[in-house]
């Protein structure tokens, strides 16, 4: 019992993961999940955990949605989803704190948080359940990808920027910017690149605004 | 649009009820609660007065007090007492003693006194201690501006004051139901079961079955609300903020008061940062902006001022 | 390709049959998650208190340079309200089914008993008849080669923002060794600079006593002192302290330079650091001889 017919022909691997990184990038072009955008990248190495579990949430909700999505009843599919990331999530957060306690102490909070990420759960609505697994799988591929595209770049800036070291490697004997490590300078290095990435989309033919911005239509 | 704004008043009407009957709980449970003294109990009360002093009353005058009479300690240190150096007794049974080392009233301490015998543990007032973990959440850790939580439904829902006000005062009081039913399940199902691994599942569970028992309760009770609020209350479900305080809570294994006092505070600095934010955007939308930087990135710009200007309340300490 | 959270237009009634059905539906999947997660979290947990464990051990032997033959007791503090009393659980590190002794004081110093056990009683501190203790706080004590490499007392101080909970080192002279701190909330890069080894490294060769005057103040620190503080995050400790003696000598009865900005924390630490080397000094003169005794 499917939600909708299955559309013709799901889109290549390479269109999604070319979706994911750039066209629709959650972060810079959705403006989904913002929350840990600017929370844990303080350092790459955060932002590199929190994109990997992002990513290994979203691939695993995906896959599970694909496989069972014919035994989901649709008028609890929104409950059943939150169940299944919500499951994905814990399953990750104590794999963390398990394997890698050192990062787990930085980022536990916000991967706890992935579960109202409303960018994994629109997926598994709009995709994942409506395509077979391999599509599925790049789909959320390439998002997961995207993500953590997004958390690497920023978290580098304000490394870079705020810190001066990149991955923990010290690059400059004093901090240059501190300013770039503070929450405030997160709200600023998002601003900086989503114009950018504005600015390379309209360069590359396209509109130039995000096509989500969290507006939710109000 | 006009249809879908939110009428204020019954809004209003609606928020207030749900957070005035919480208040009204927790107030009861306050003066209910027992007397901490027994009777027959020398010491009537005690103050701590930083940097260095305390006053204590007694329920009689003292009788020559000296600094042996009193033993007093950090409740978590009770092996190690803070010597008394000077008892220098007041008008009205008050007694101020200094001490070697300096107190702090958010501390917890035990005074024991020999003659006459009694004891008194010296904590913060339930009273202060909410109204600082409110400040706490509020303004010192605003949950937007300095912990980054919420800001997928912040930057939507802040572009004009009406929807702004709207989404502050429906979330301040879901945020308070959630968290205390979330504070419940923790409390008395969770833990003493040792099943702190499910916290991610039920709490999501306990915010998605809160809103949705709102969302059908306003429905059927008052329609009209529902339609101007009810878009709200599908946002909350992901709203980070609203996952985030049961969790911050289940961390700190906090109390009733602790829980609430911080879900309160938590949805009013939302509620107030989507304000600001609202006020500032609506200027915003008749401002030259480069195109690159238009709708969200000038958002985000403003947001950072808006984090910088909330730093300033970091030192902020009820107590000082 | 909006990605709102769909709206669902309303459904129609459904019947009993549907509603049992949806039910069912979210039982059985509620049922296998649940399942899962049992599954996953008993398959971890060992690994997680093991990191735990290892974080722990790694930071106290770095802080006291222990080698691999080191034993380290951990000694857990308790009070029991009721009674008056502090009770203290010296075992083994790491070991939780090894023997235990308790030692248990009156608050003003009295002993009132000793206990060996064998292997702990079936319910750690919190369970059945030890139901009214408290835990206070940790201590560690370090021998290496049969002789007594030291101490790691972990204290907590109250900082800018919140708790600053951390490990201060002493050697045999109650001298310190090495701070560490282990947990924060302070703003990154300026009350977050206490948890970095050139703040820290500023206790290190403080006596207690001098400990206990210990003052923080503004004045910026020298270059000299900052270069050879800042190779304390690759260099032993012991090896550091024999380079930069003169530098020690010299440093040793000033203040504590502040971090730049985080006047606060940084004063919060070493207030931190004088309340919990006094408490240990005072608490260790009862307990050290008690645990000893027939060791």
């Amino acid at each position: 019992m499917s939600v909708e017919p299955v559309p013709a022909a799901a889109p290549s691997a390479g269109e999604l993961i070319r979706n994911g990184i750039l066209t629709e990038n959650p972060v810079f072009r959705l403006a989904l999940s913002l929350c840990p955008a600017v929370a844990v990248t303080t350092n790459v190495t955060n932002g590199i955990a929190l994109g990997l579990a992002v990513l290994a949430v979203q691939v695993l909700s995906s896959v599970t949605v694909a496989l069972t999505r014919t035994r989901i009843h649709p008028r609890v599919r929104i409950p059943v989803y939150t169940l299944i990331i919500a499951v994905w999530v814990s399953a990750i957060d104590m794999t963390l704190a398990a394997f890698a306690p050192a990062v787990y102490a930085q980022v536990g909070l916000y991967v706890k948080l992935i579960v109202a990420f409303a960018i994994i759960i629109s997926r598994l609505e709009m995709f994942a359940s409506r395509y077979p697994l391999v599509p599925s799988f790049w789909d959320g591929l390439g998002m997961g990808l995207g993500f953590l595209f997004a958390l690497m770049v920023i978290g580098a800036l304000r490394e870079l920027l705020g810190n001066g070291s990149i991955l923990g490697f010290q690059l400059t004997p004093a901090k240059p910017l501190l300013f770039f490590a503070l929450p405030a300078g997160g709200f600023f290095s998002i601003a900086l690149l989503m114009a950018l990435f504005n600015r390379i989309e309209r360069m590359m033919g396209g509109t130039g605004a995000p096509s989500g911005g969290g507006s939710h239509g109000v | 649009m006009a249809s879908r704004m939110p009428v204020a008043r019954p809004g209003l009407a609606f928020a207030l009820a749900v957070v005035t009957a919480a208040l009204a709980a927790v107030l009861m449970m306050l003066m209910l609660a027992p007397p901490v003294e027994a009777a027959g109990d020398p010491i009537a009360h005690v103050r701590v007065a930083p940097p260095n002093e305390i006053v204590v009353r007694l329920t009689a005058p003292p009788a020559d007090p000296r600094p042996e009479d009193f033993r007093f300690t950090e409740a978590s240190a009770p092996d190690a007492p803070i010597p008394v150096t000077a008892v220098r007794v007041e008008d009205g049974n008050r007694v101020r003693l200094t001490l070697d080392a300096t107190v702090h009233p958010s501390q917890h301490y035990r005074l024991e006194m020999t003659r006459p015998a009694g004891a008194r543990d010296v904590r913060p007032s339930a009273l202060a201690l909410m109204f600082t973990i409110f400040l706490s959440s509020a303004l010192i850790n605003n949950f937007v501006f300095t912990r980054y939580l919420g800001l997928c439904v912040f930057f939507g829902v802040s572009k004009r004051r009406e929807t702004a006000i709207g989404m502050g005062i429906t979330f301040t009081a879901v945020i308070i139901a959630t968290g205390m039913f979330s504070w419940a399940v923790f409390t008395y199902v969770l833990k003493p079961l040792h099943l702190g691994f499910l916290q991610v599942v039920v709490f999501i569970g306990a915010v998605a079955a809160v809103v949705q028992f709102l969302d059908t309760m306003l429905k059927k009770t008052h329609p009209q609300l529902h339609r101007g609020f009810g878009v709200y209350l599908m946002l909350i479900t992901t709203n980070c903020i609203i996952l985030a305080v049961p969790l911050l809570n289940a961390a700190a294994d906090a109390s009733a008061i602790e829980a609430f006092s911080l879900a309160v505070g938590s949805g009013v600095g939302f509620a107030l940062a989507l304000f600001l934010m609202s006020c500032a955007r609506e200027k915003l939308e008749l401002a030259r902006v480069p195109k690159s930087f238009e709708g969200l990135p000038m958002a985000f710009a403003l947001a950072g001022l808006f984090a910088l200007a909330f730093m300033g309340f970091s030192g902020l300490d009820f107590f000082r | 390709m909006s990605p709102d959270l769909p709206i669902l237009p309303a459904p129609p009634r459904a019947d009993r049959g549907e509603m049992f059905r949806i039910a069912m539906n979210l039982t059985l999947f509620s049922a296998l998650a649940a399942a899962i997660l049992g599954g996953v979290w008993l398959a971890t947990e060992r690994y997680a208190a093991a990191a735990r464990l290892a974080g722990e051990k790694r930071a106290i032997g770095e802080l006291l340079g222990l080698g691999e033959s080191a034993e380290v007791t951990e000694v857990e503090q308790f009070m029991a309200a009721a009674a008056r009393e502090v009770v203290y659980r010296a075992h083994a590190y790491g070991d939780d089914a090894g023997p235990v002794r308790t030692v248990t004081f009156s608050f003003e110093g009295e002993l009132r008993g000793r206990e060996d056990l064998a292997a702990p009683a079936a319910a750690p501190a919190g369970g059945g008849a030890e139901a009214a203790l408290e835990p206070l706080g940790r201590m560690f004590v370090a021998r290496q080669d049969g002789a007594l490499a030291g101490f790691v007392v972990e204290g907590e101080a109250r900082g800018y923002k919140n708790r600053i909970r951390f490990f201060v080192a002493l050697d045999s002279a109650f001298q310190v060794a090495g701070v560490r701190v282990l947990e924060h909330e302070e703003d990154p890069g300026l009350g977050a600079e206490i948890a970095t080894p050139w703040f820290e490294g500023q206790y290190i060769g403080r006596s207690a006593g001098d400990v206990a005057k210990l003052t923080v103040t503004k004045d910026p620190m020298p270059e000299d002192w900052r270069a050879a503080l800042a190779g304390l995050a690759r260099t032993p400790v012991a090896d550091w302290r024999a380079k930069h003696g003169a530098l020690l000598a010299r440093e040793g009865p000033k203040p504590i330079y502040a971090v730049t900005g985080a006047t606060i924390s940084s004063r919060a630490l070493t207030d931190g650091l004088r309340t919990t080397v006094d408490h240990f000094r005072r608490r260790w003169a009862l307990l050290g001889p008690q645990l000893a005794e027939g060791a």
